[in-house]
């Protein structure tokens, strides 16, 4: 196939991201098991062709243990920014539409959560919830929703004033109808482009409480806990327990980075002349 | 300058804020050379920032890096100037690191730098009222001295005391006190001190049972009487980590400025960083060969990381740090009693504690499957694949002690193990787990998360018990919740102590309790032995009770009795040793890879 401009470009690129996406997903999810299988008599080995990441000090294999991971931080990236973007739709929409009062408390509350540091935000959410998997989904879930809502809030004031609203409320459709059928279509490349671009903000700040010890448990295979662990092996020379999971890691959230912008470039009626 | 030439000329960056002024006066007319200026001051503003910052960060580093240097020397000067109020403060600023370069560098033989782990550092300074030397992790206080002392092999001679005489009745101690020894401010130690320390750490002491003591009175000068409420024929092991403390300095901020008559004199305590000790120039016994002792608190690979650079003279290490080499170090392995094995709690599921805590585990509390479980493992496996090798079999909670019954030891046998289970009903299941009545032979292990021995441990373990038809899964935990969850969940623990204690806390039913306190389990024999053993009138004859508490021919916690605990290894204390350092021969380590190392650094020297 000839590519012929930047909007194939794009769709091409999307298409690689997420096919490898997928299949680091679902090859975690497959191996998962085997994963965390320990066997001490192979630990501590440095890539070699049967375990191409090397092995750590349970033997375990650093390559399946690494996949996992990522596997996982997929899986609680998309749980957590789809539920993210479903408060911002929400709280952005209600904010525009429901009125002065509405809108004062939904902005601060915006101000609020985005005055205090994310990260601490996240370990205190995540902390009180017991962390582990729900105490993650919690914390990244309810610190991620506020410059989507912003975004979203804005973007509502803005159809308010066009006539097409204007008509519809005249009409005397009520302004649950309006927001929903007739703003709601005009939200969504925003909204899917923001839920995408929300992703690698997800994966990472899930790594970094994790290896902060407020996240995933240590027997879990997430590139957090990987992480963490291998800085005290580091010292000792065991470079690979640190180097394949963190490129890859930075990997993927480069792969969600890219469908992201592709979205914005494919979605944007402004882009569609390209 | 003009205006005329302000927009062209590199401008210095100190004088931005006046200059900005002077432009705005003199060419606020002119639309053209407004915008110009204007455009420019921000320009300013811009050099301004990024000349501040430069400054600032060119300030702290200088700031660094003076200071670094500065205390390096401070440190590492021989004699020290710590004389100097100054140079004490300053240090404390140092990172220890750079301390520990000069004093290693030291051209003096008498000096000994020592690497011990973050937590060894004592938390509320040099107070045994708070653990200092008698708290979780026993060790000899240094600072103070003690009234007995446990010898090589965990006996009891004197120190303070020289005699020492117990009631027919076991509730009243008589200890002779020896004369002439002063506290390093002079004062003299007197019975009056040694009844004091008694009763101020039966009253305020947070991390000790002194509920035995009733009270301590001097009878005169060099004769204390130590009255009890219950027989408690081990008291000498607890006279052996109590370092006496003098009432007339004896106050609330004691910890951190401690005076004892020890061997050892504490210099200098930076919080974090290190503890410096002085040889006690006036002590009692033979003079301590080693002058000062600097001990510096770094984290495992931060201490190997020391060694590499060859900063410390002995530094704590780990078994997976075992397969190294260091230039100039050599890798010392002791032996202990400190002790990894897990707890099987002894009694079904169903019932709680008066708290609420849920007791007992329906798999474990079948004592075959207790007893299959402690044949299936292959303690070498373990030692030589978690431990490197650095570490012995584990049959008991006090391996080698005075008071250890060999009736605890075991050989590996699986075919045993596995015909235990199958006589107890658990029959192999298709999936290679055993089952009975539906029920699937599992339970959770549990490890204190962040500790990777413990964990590899507990995943071996795993291994081990897949092989024999048993499901584990492992799960790390925090101690806020260990506690209450290991009395329904195995887990794995850590413990070995120079006094029989151990196996009261671990097997005794816990006092005005139903069952013991880390791990439900009742058996009236066992508590009757350590009840009786307590009451005896000698330590030898108290010994052989202690050993009947294990196993009595009939019932016991050993192998084939009730076995609610199963030991698995004791961990080899390991340290890298610079050359030509010369570390007296160690007493069996407790628990705890900190203090117990130094007990005796005053007998250490350098060839």
């Amino acid at each position: 196939m000839k590519i012929r401009n930047r909007r194939q470009r794009m769709a091409v690129l999307m298409a690689v991201s997420l096919f490898l996406l997928v299949l680091v997903t679902a090859a975690g999810w497959a191996f998962g098991e085997t994963a965390s299988a320990t066997d001490f008599s192979r630990k501590n080995l440095a890539p070699c062709l049967s375990y191409p990441f090397g092995t750590d000090f349970m033997g375990r294999d650093m390559l399946l243990r690494t996949v996992a991971g990522l596997s996982s931080s997929i899986r609680l990236g998309i749980l957590t920014a789809a539920v993210s973007a479903v408060i911002a739709f929400i709280l952005g929409l209600a904010a525009a539409v429901l009125g002065k009062a509405a809108d004062g408390v939904i902005s601060g509350m915006i101000d609020l959560v985005m005055g205090i540091p994310h990260i601490l935000l996240l370990i205190l959410i995540s902390y009180a919830c017991g962390k582990g998997f729900w105490g993650v989904v919690v914390g990244i879930s309810l610190t991620h929703w506020t410059s989507l809502a912003r975004l979203i809030r804005g973007e509502v004031l803005q159809l308010k004033e066009s006539n097409y609203v204007k008509i519809a409320a005249r009409l005397g459709h009520g302004k649950l109808k309006v927001a929903f059928f007739h703003m709601t279509p005009h939200l969504l490349p925003q909204l899917v482009t923001g839920l995408v671009l929300m992703f690698p903000h997800a994966i990472l700040h899930e790594a970094s409480i994790t290896f902060l010890g407020f996240g995933l448990p240590p027997e879990e295979p997430a590139i957090g806990i990987i992480l963490s662990e291998s800085m005290k092996y580091l010292v000792m020379g065991k470079w690979w327990l640190a180097l394949f999971p963190g490129l890859l890691l930075a990997g993927v959230v480069l792969l969600f980075h890219f469908l992201g912008e592709g979205l914005l470039l494919l979605l944007d009626p402004e882009n569609a002349h390209r | 300058m003009r205006n005329g030439t302000a927009g062209t000329e590199p401008v210095p960056a100190n004088y931005p804020a006046i200059r900005h002024r002077t432009q705005a006066e003199t060419c606020g007319r002119k639309g053209d050379r407004m915008k110009m200026t204007k455009r420019h001051s921000r320009k300013y503003r811009k050099i301004t920032g990024i000349a501040l910052c430069a400054a600032m960060a060119a300030g702290l580093l200088a700031g660094c890096g003076g200071t670094g240097t500065e205390n390096s020397g401070n440190t590492g000067a021989p004699g020290g100037e710590s004389g100097v109020p100054g140079a004490a403060a300053e240090s404390g600023a140092s990172s220890s690191s750079g301390g520990a370069a000069a004093a290693g560098e030291g051209t003096a033989k008498d000096s000994v730098v020592v690497v011990m782990g973050p937590t060894s550092e004592p938390e509320s300074g040099f107070d045994p009222a708070y653990g200092w030397g008698a708290g979780e992790h026993v060790h000899e206080p240094l600072i103070q001295s003690t009234l007995t002392v446990t010898t090589a092999d965990l006996e009891i001679a004197y120190d303070l005391a020289t005699d020492m005489k117990v009631s027919e009745d076991g509730l009243t101690w008589t200890v002779d006190i020896r004369d002439g020894v002063a506290f390093t401010d002079g004062e003299p130690l007197t019975a009056e001190d040694v009844a004091f320390t008694y009763n101020t750490l039966r009253d305020t002491s947070s991390v000790n049972d002194f509920t035995m003591l009733k009270e301590a009175v001097a009878v005169d000068g060099d004769t204390v009487e130590f009255h009890m409420n219950r027989p408690y024929s081990i008291w000498p092991y607890t006279m052996a980590i109590v370092g006496i403390v003098p009432e007339h300095a004896y106050g609330p901020d004691y910890g951190q400025h401690p005076v004892g008559s020890g061997r050892y004199m504490l210099k200098q305590w930076d919080k974090g960083q290190q503890v410096i000790l002085e040889a006690n120039p006036d002590y009692y016994g033979e003079a301590p060969k080693m002058k000062q002792v600097t001990i510096l608190f770094m984290e495992e690979d931060a201490a190997f990381a020391a060694v590499m650079a060859g900063q410390a003279d002995l530094a704590y290490t780990a078994a997976s740090y075992g397969d190294l080499t260091v230039d100039g170090y050599n890798l010392l392995a002791f032996e202990t009693v400190d002790n990894r094995g897990f707890n099987l709690p002894a009694i079904p599921a169903g019932s709680t504690d008066e708290n609420g805590v849920p007791l007992g585990n329906d798999f474990t509390c079948d004592v075959n499957v207790r007893r299959a479980i402690n044949l299936a493992i292959d303690r070498e496996e373990m030692i030589q694949n978690v431990l490197n090798g650095y570490g012995t079999a584990a049959y008991s909670i006090c391996d080698k002690m005075p008071w250890y019954n060999e009736a605890a030891q075991v050989t590996y046998d699986p075919e045993q193990a596995a015909r235990l289970l199958d006589e107890a009903g658990w029959v192999m299941g298709a999936n290679g787990i055993r089952e009975k009545d539906g029920a699937k032979a599992e339970f959770t292990l549990m490890y204190s998360a962040g500790d990777s021995v413990r964990q590899a441990l507990s995943e071996d373990t795993a291994n081990q018990l897949r092989e024999l038809g048993i499901d584990v899964t492992v799960e790390g935990v925090g101690w806020d919740v260990a506690y209450d969850r290991a009395q329904s969940t195995p887990m794995l623990w850590g413990w070995g102590a120079h006094t029989p204690m151990e196996l009261y806390n671990i097997y005794h039913t816990a006092p005005g309790g139903t069952y013991a306190q880390y791990s439900p389990y009742f058996n009236e024999t066992v508590d009757q032995y350590m009840d009786e053993a307590l009451a005896s009138s000698s330590l030898e004859e108290s010994y052989e009770l202690w050993k009947k508490a294990q196993w009595d021919g009939e019932t016991g916690v050993t192998a084939d009795g009730d076995i609610p605990w199963i030991w698995l290894v004791n961990i080899d204390h390991l340290y890298w040793s610079r050359e030509g350092l010369k570390v007296a021969e160690q007493k069996l380590h407790p628990h705890g890879h900190g203090w117990s190392i130094v007990n005796n650094v005053d007998q250490w020297s350098w060839e």
